[in-house]
């Protein structure tokens, strides 16, 4: 009955012509960016901060919201008619959807994928709604070593959910953590490498870093290859499904939404991640798994699905327990806390107008983002008739202003190029981003959780496990760690085992 | 040299990195943990992996990729190029102002990088950097530099 109350008092907020304006930016906007290949969520939330300055928080969060999981929707349009994934969670949604259009139902693939995004979208926000609260009143009781806990889980699950090994994604959430270290130290303030740089005080900032290594690598990557591209016509009486194809995708667009949710919870690529899981879960559940690859509507629906649910799943922590579990959930807070907002456990309850309002207009957003992107569709693809090689250096100029227009420093843009480098080579050597960055900037709070829970304990460890909930976390956190050793020298002992027979067979 | 080397190669220089520069902060006491304790402990961590990843990159099986260089060269050309300029725009965007800097960046990119010829790489650059000069600084309020003119 009280979800109802504040859910009631979430749309009296988020009805406003003001919000309702706010959403349709936003979800405009991040349709936008999801089209565009080599910008997505994380530039167009990053370059709209600045227009929020003349808003409140609710309006603020509402459209930066709106950019995220608009993103998701636009993303699956390139990559259906023209095999080029506008955004990296729709990478799995090119092997099926092309090949759909190849066969003339292009249009109903942007349309399932459309209907998929929209329902898990839906239930996502339906589970943010329920458990977001709940996960907020239980961590109010999480002192220095509960969130010590709770952020090593989260460090050993960015390892293990990286696309590459587990001994290959370690070293950069490693990396990550190190850089994250630049700056002044939050509990003595002592300088830690400065080298004397004022501009580095306050560390390098989440932006440039990840604006860098996903923005600027990215169009640095994209550049080598000239991309051809055959951009297929879909007319609007060809978006609609068959009876076959809507009963085929039903499955898909639910399993996608509970799986996509359940990994938008957790910390590292969980858009990316979705996506694929829940390819590989349609394959491993369809009848005829071999006709995947070639166009089959489970393959565009599922995904699809995954990563709009895994928004709704990636902003309760962020929003219940102030723990961002993605690039964009950071940039969304930063964006919070410029307007003197911090999400985490008395979020919810200290300020249940911007939560219920948000959540409000994710359910009008969903909406907003249905008419936009299945009628509307041609608008979106024309933008990419203009050539790549016109495309790019626009990208990279909202890239730069956009990271610019924060503290208005080139020391940043410094930052952005340097760390844009280091994405393309890490790119090129096949190292996973994403966990980087997220260390980066989890790693000073589980630091300040570590010596909080020492200086309270008086230098004694056992504070660790007299609490049971750090307890238990820390526990887990080692069964996972031990777990992925295993499964990585095991595939590790495998690949030494197959290379060695096939050198013996080849002599 | 194969890509796990090259990693290696990295996380080991960037553990030496941290290790010199974090043995020189304070590390405290148990009880009051200092700002050198975390540093130091990820930069060993750093150092190991890549001594690891150093031994385990070694040989030529199929799971190893090697890297060509002299392709990894020619791939990389438009990229250098892309970042030469982009250094060179963050460098000038103070002085000469984003207006009169995007301008030229864009030029030297249609140029040099995506090969227009001379008139359509001005005229591109032009409506290019001066409606992205409107869109940030008139709509979006983006307060950007303006330039030693002004």
């Amino acid at each position: 009955m009280d979800v109802l109350n504040n859910l009631y008092s979430g749309f009296h907020t988020a009805l406003s012509i003001h919000n309702i304006y706010l959403c349709f930016l936003g979800c405009l906007w991040g349709t936008v960016v999801g089209v565009l290949p080599g910008i997505g969520p994380l530039a167009g939330i990053t370059l709209l901060i600045p227009a929020t300055f003349k808003v409140d928080a609710t309006g603020a969060i509402i459209m930066l919201a709106g950019i995220y999981y608009g993103a998701m929707y636009g993303g699956s349009t390139t990559s259906i008619l023209m095999n080029i994934p506008g955004e990296s969670a729709s990478i799995v949604t090119c092997i099926d959807g092309y090949q759909m259009t190849l066969k003339g139902r292009g249009g109903a693939a942007l349309f399932i994928s459309a209907w998929g995004s929209w329902v898990g979208g839906t239930l996502s926000v339906l589970g943010l709604m329920l458990l977001a609260p709940l996960l907020a009143n239980f961590a109010m009781k999480f002192g220095p070593p509960e969130m010590f806990a709770v952020f090593l889980v989260a460090f050993i699950l960015l390892g293990s959910l990286g696309s590459s090994s587990f001994f290959k994604t370690m070293p950069m959430v490693i990396m990550g953590m190190l850089i994250g270290t630049i700056g002044t130290d939050p509990l003595t303030g002592v300088l830690r490498f400065t080298h004397g740089n004022k501009d580095l005080y306050d560390g390098l900032g989440v932006l440039p870093v990840a604006m860098g290594a996903f923005g600027i690598g990215e169009v640095l990557s994209a550049t080598e290859e000239s991309l051809v591209r055959t951009i297929h016509k879909v007319r609007f009486r060809e978006l609609l499904p068959t009876r076959k194809e809507l009963r085929a995708s039903w499955g898909a667009i639910f399993r996608g939404s509970g799986l996509g949710f359940l990994i938008g919870l957790l910390p590292g690529a969980a858009h990316i991640l979705s996506s694929f899981v829940s390819y590989l879960v349609e394959k491993r559940v369809a009848k005829r798994p071999e006709e995947f690859g070639t166009g089959r509507i489970e393959g565009v629906a599922g995904p699809e699905t995954a990563n709009n649910a895994a928004t709704g799943g990636a902003m309760i922590p962020f929003l219940g327990m102030g723990i961002p579990t993605g690039p964009a959930p950071a940039v969304m807070m930063i964006a919070l806390l410029i307007h003197g907002v911090q999400p985490g456990p008395l979020f919810i309850s200290q300020q249940p107008h911007i939560f219920w309002g948000l959540v409000a207009s994710m359910y009008l957003g969903n909406v907003i983002l249905i008419i936009l992107n299945l009628p509307l569709v041609g608008i979106f693809v024309n933008i990419l008739r203009v050539p790549f090689r016109i495309l790019f250096p626009i990208i990279l100029l909202i890239c730069l202003v956009g990271t610019y227009s924060v503290n208005l420093s080139t020391f940043d843009l410094g930052v952005l190029l340097c760390f844009g480098i280091l994405g393309y080579v890490f790119r090129k050597l096949d190292y996973d981003l994403a966990p980087f960055v997220l260390a980066m900037i989890l790693g000073p709070s589980i630091e300040v959780a570590f010596r909080q829970s020492l200086m309270g304990s008086g230098g004694s460890f056992s504070i660790f496990w007299e609490k049971p909930i750090a307890f238990i976390l820390i526990v887990l956190s080692c069964l996972l760690f031990f777990w992925n050793i295993l499964r990585s020298v095991r595939s590790m002992k495998a690949s030494w085992q197959k290379a060695l027979e096939d050198s013996e067979s080849s002599l | 040299m194969n890509k796990e080397r090259a990693g290696g190669f990295i996380f080991f220089f960037a553990g030496m990195y941290g290790f010199i520069f974090s043995i020189q902060l304070p590390l405290g006491k148990l009880h009051e943990p200092g700002p050198g304790v975390l540093p130091l402990s990820l930069s060993i961590l750093l150092c190991i992996s890549g001594i690891l990843w150093l031994i385990l990159g070694k040989g030529d099986g199929k799971d190893k990729v090697r890297i060509d260089l002299r392709g990894i060269i020619r791939k990389s050309l438009t990229p250098v190029q892309i970042v030469v300029l982009t250094a060179a725009f963050i460098f000038l965007l103070n002085l000469l102002g984003y207006l009169v800097a995007s301008t030229l960046y864009l030029l030297l990119i249609f140029l040099w990088v995506s090969r227009y010829r001379l008139w359509a790489a001005i005229g591109l650059a032009i409506v290019i950097g001066g409606g992205s000069w409107y869109f940030f600084a008139k709509i979006l309020a983006v307060q950007l530099p303006k330039g030693v003119w002004i």
